[in-house]
């Protein structure tokens, strides 16, 4: 509690960076090492393995024995370096900036003016969970190269600490506030039972998290109040158990299973043409191939399907992991996001620093009416050390909720973001002739089937061309190759038709749904097909607006809108193409300052 | 404001370039040109020159770079330069910026002078020798340039808009 009055002081992260941090580091190099020397090594117990003598076995418990002192020597050696590093390691929180000091012999000071915060963040590994530590990150906007700034290994206390003074202290600094901020009073004002929980949202892992949340951790120290709880909600059974199973993997183990069944299909196919060449060879060569072909094939679709289907299953459990213990709350001004059973992960970002409102659908949530729902941040530079991209969780932005009924969306965000809660519900409509320029654009120029046909097509004329040159040379082997030919290409042709007839649906759907609103204060864009995305967003966080047009956008009188905000790294645009060419000119009269009143009031 | 009156951009009217950035245009594109033709160039030349044998086959390879050289300095020089040129407007108006620009893909932008986080001119020894910035005006996601203006207009151009942008409340 009385690390919250020393303003200016200097303050060291918790003293597992050093053995715990230690440990981790030591691992890693005798991991690198025993890698690089395994082949010596084997070679060395299989040499004595062939001959030992008596001598030989007296020298093993010397030889292990003094392995085992080079690795406490090596672990002392590390140990001691993170002691030394962590005696320069240290933050301030200034009057008016946060610093970071690090480095031994190259010191480093990062400044953090307390207006440029955008989130502060912490993650705890299951070890670090167990001491009740974690690491803190500060995201800034800083541009394109920004990283994040981290604090490893601060004690829980400590960093719910430090987060609720760097949130003090940017509101404070938001303000205006010239004068040393008053110190926020550790009480707290109003017992925090104000807090709306949304009832039935609990599910089986929450048990593991509310043990996690008694046991604490060994230094995890005592909770710290950080402000009122307006807003709560967590997962309910069913929401977590199908947000597991409609994730991507899902969709990558049911194309694996049809693309594999597809192949038996072909096989199949294929094993009619070699019996249709007359020659004795051939026959018994083929007769030979028949004989254990279908059992080979049988058993690698079996296999793939058999290791898509383990895949699957891991990525459900993971994904029920990862979200086991979600909690969204409203505290305050801001909002957090954590998560994750074994891997815990906290967000937290302040209402004025969310660029957006992200709603979207994948085909197979579409299909049961699901959707989730994301805050666009400015998101800083992604070092490569994040785990969480391993199993599927590696999105942008702040995931308020993973799976959410399509209707419930309103009232959720009524209550986690009031500020966002009179988002425009007049949808503009993309042109008419959207439909058709949809058609060509994404049938023809990005169809994946048309281009797979036209290739196809190509490499079939080509072979036939090839057989026609050296035709005489070998008359039955070419017959033979253009059966072959002839027949992977019926294959290919019918894969087009499928993915042609795919495109066609995906534009059409993509022509019923797509549009865009704009009101006073936001604006939102819809692009639909089999997925759809809603992307919403205040008018003040749009930082230019474009309209671009190509000659035949031209002669059909559309126009492609374009708003980029400063969402995830460098910058996002949310893109419409072929809005009317007059809404698009209102729209960007719209995007002008002022213009919202004079859009607004000519309704 | 009186100051900024010399900005032939105050009114309302949209304003072009500086007719002088097409002799920019020009001898940039033609440097990179003969820059790039060089570099593919030369191997063959040396192919051609060490080679005992018959390598008649780098002499074609080198006829046909030059042959595509010579086309592309006729478009980059003598026909793009007046289209761009024609097509590049800007109309800095109270409180947002307006870039029109593109030949095939024509990009209408509006900039809000209130999300500008900074302006700078730039001027690199071309456009020095004719007289002539760069504005370039940054917003958190992304920046603008507008090519060539008479210096002290481009001067004008960014005290404005780093005025106008330092009366943002907040950034991001």
């Amino acid at each position: 509690m009385a690390a919250t009055n020393n303003e200016g002081a200097r303050q060291h992260v918790h003293h597992s960076y050093i053995w715990l941090g230690g440990l981790q580091a030591f691992f890693i190099v005798v991991v690198a090492v025993a890698i690089s020397a395994m082949s010596s090594i084997i070679g060395f117990i299989a040499e004595v393995g062939s001959r030992m003598s008596l001598r030989d076995a007296m020298a093993v418990p010397i030889i292990i024995g003094l392995a085992a002192l080079g690795l406490l020597v090596l672990f002392g050696i590390v140990v001691a370096t993170r002691a030394w590093s962590y005696k320069h390691l240290y933050y301030e929180v200034g009057p008016s900036e946060f610093n970071v000091y690090s480095g031994i012999f190259n010191k480093k000071r990062v400044h953090v003016p307390y207006q440029r915060i955008q989130s502060v963040d912490q993650k705890a590994t299951l070890l670090q969970r167990i001491f009740g530590v974690c690491s803190v990150s500060i995201d800034t906007a800083g541009g394109s190269s920004n990283k994040a700034i981290i604090i490893p290994y601060v004690s829980k206390n400590q960093a719910e600490t430090l987060r609720r003074e760097l949130f003090a202290r940017k509101q404070w600094a938001t303000q205006g506030g010239d004068a040393p901020m008053p110190l926020p009073s550790n009480a707290p004002t109003s017992a925090p039972t104000a807090s709306a929980t949304v009832p039935g949202t609990a599910n089986i892992l929450d048990v593991g998290d509310e043990a996690w949340q008694q046991v604490g951790g060994v230094f995890a120290g005592e909770a710290v109040f950080t402000g009122t709880v307006s807003y709560e909600y967590g997962l309910s059974n069913k929401e977590l158990l199908l947000s597991g199973l409609s994730g991507n993997a899902s969709f990558i183990a049911i194309v694996a299973v049809v693309v594999v069944a597809v192949l038996q299909v072909v096989a199949g196919l294929f094993d009619l043409f070699p019996s249709s060449s007359n020659h004795v060879v051939e026959m018994a060569t083929s007769m030979a191939a028949q004989q254990s072909a279908p059992v080979i094939a049988a058993w690698v679709a079996g296999a793939i399907i058999a290791v898509s289907l383990v895949g699957w299953a891991l990525s459900i459990l993971s994904t029920c992991l990862s979200y086991g213990g979600f909690h969204a709350r409203r505290r305050d001004d801001r909002i957090e996001v954590e998560r994750g059973l074994l891997q815990h992960q906290f967000q937290g970002v302040s209402v004025e620093r969310i660029q957006s409102v992200e709603v979207r659908q994948s085909f197979i949530r579409r299909l049961m009416g699901y959707c989730e729902i994301t805050l666009g941040k400015v998101d800083a530079g992604n070092d490569s050390e994040d785990n969480s991209s391993a199993n599927g969780l590696a999105q942008r932005g702040v995931v308020i909720h993973p799976f959410v009924k399509k209707d419930r969306v309103p009232e959720i965000l009524r209550g986690l973001l009031p500020e966002f809660a009179e988002l425009p519900d007049e949808p503009i409509a993309v042109a008419p002739v959207a439909l058709r320029r949809g058609l060509i654009r994404r049938c023809l120029w990005q169809g994946g089937g048309f281009w797979l046909a036209v290739c196809t097509l190509a490499l079939q004329l080509l072979m036939h061309c090839l057989a026609g040159i050296d035709g005489d040379l070998a008359v039955d082997d070419g017959v033979v190759m253009l059966g072959w030919t002839d027949a992977i290409a019926t294959g290919l042709y019918a894969l087009a038709a499928v993915l042609l007839v795919l495109d066609i649906i995906g534009s059409v759907l993509w022509f019923r749904e797509s549009s865009f609103a704009m009101n006073e204060r936001f604006m939102s864009v819809t692009n639909g097909g089999f997925s759809t995305v809603t992307v919403s967003f205040p008018r003040n966080k749009i930082q230019f607006g474009y309209t671009k047009t190509n000659p035949f956008q031209r002669a059909a009188r559309t126009a492609s809108i374009h708003a980029r905000t400063a969402a995830g790294v460098g910058g996002t645009t949310v893109r419409l193409i072929d809005a009317r060419e007059a809404d698009a000119l209102a729209w960007l009269d719209w995007t002008k300052p002022g213009g919202n009143r004079t859009a607004t009031a000519e309704r | 404001m009186q100051e900024s009156s010399t900005l032939p951009s105050q009114s309302a009217s949209e304003s072009k370039l500086d007719p002088r950035i097409k002799s920019v245009w020009r001898i940039n594109d033609a440097l990179w040109i003969v820059v790039c033709a060089i570099i593919c160039i030369v191997p063959f030349l040396i192919v051609l020159l060490a080679a005992d044998e018959d390598a008649a086959w780098a002499g074609t390879v080198m006829l046909l770079e030059v042959i595509a050289a010579v086309a592309l300095l006729v478009v980059f020089l003598g026909v793009l330069p007046s289209i761009r040129y024609a097509r590049w407007r800007y109309r800095v108006s109270e409180d947002y910026l307006e870039i029109r620009k593109g030949i095939v893909w024509r990009k209408h932008y509006v900039i809000p002078f209130i999300r500008v986080q900074n302006t700078d001119t730039r001027q690199g020894p071309i456009l020095r020798a004719f007289g002539l910035a760069s504005v370039t005006v940054a917003t958190a996601a992304g920046e603008h340039e507008i090519p060539g203006l008479r210096t002290q207009d481009a001067e004008l151009l960014r005290d404005k808009a780093a005025e106008l942008a330092r009366l943002a409340r907040e950034d991001v």
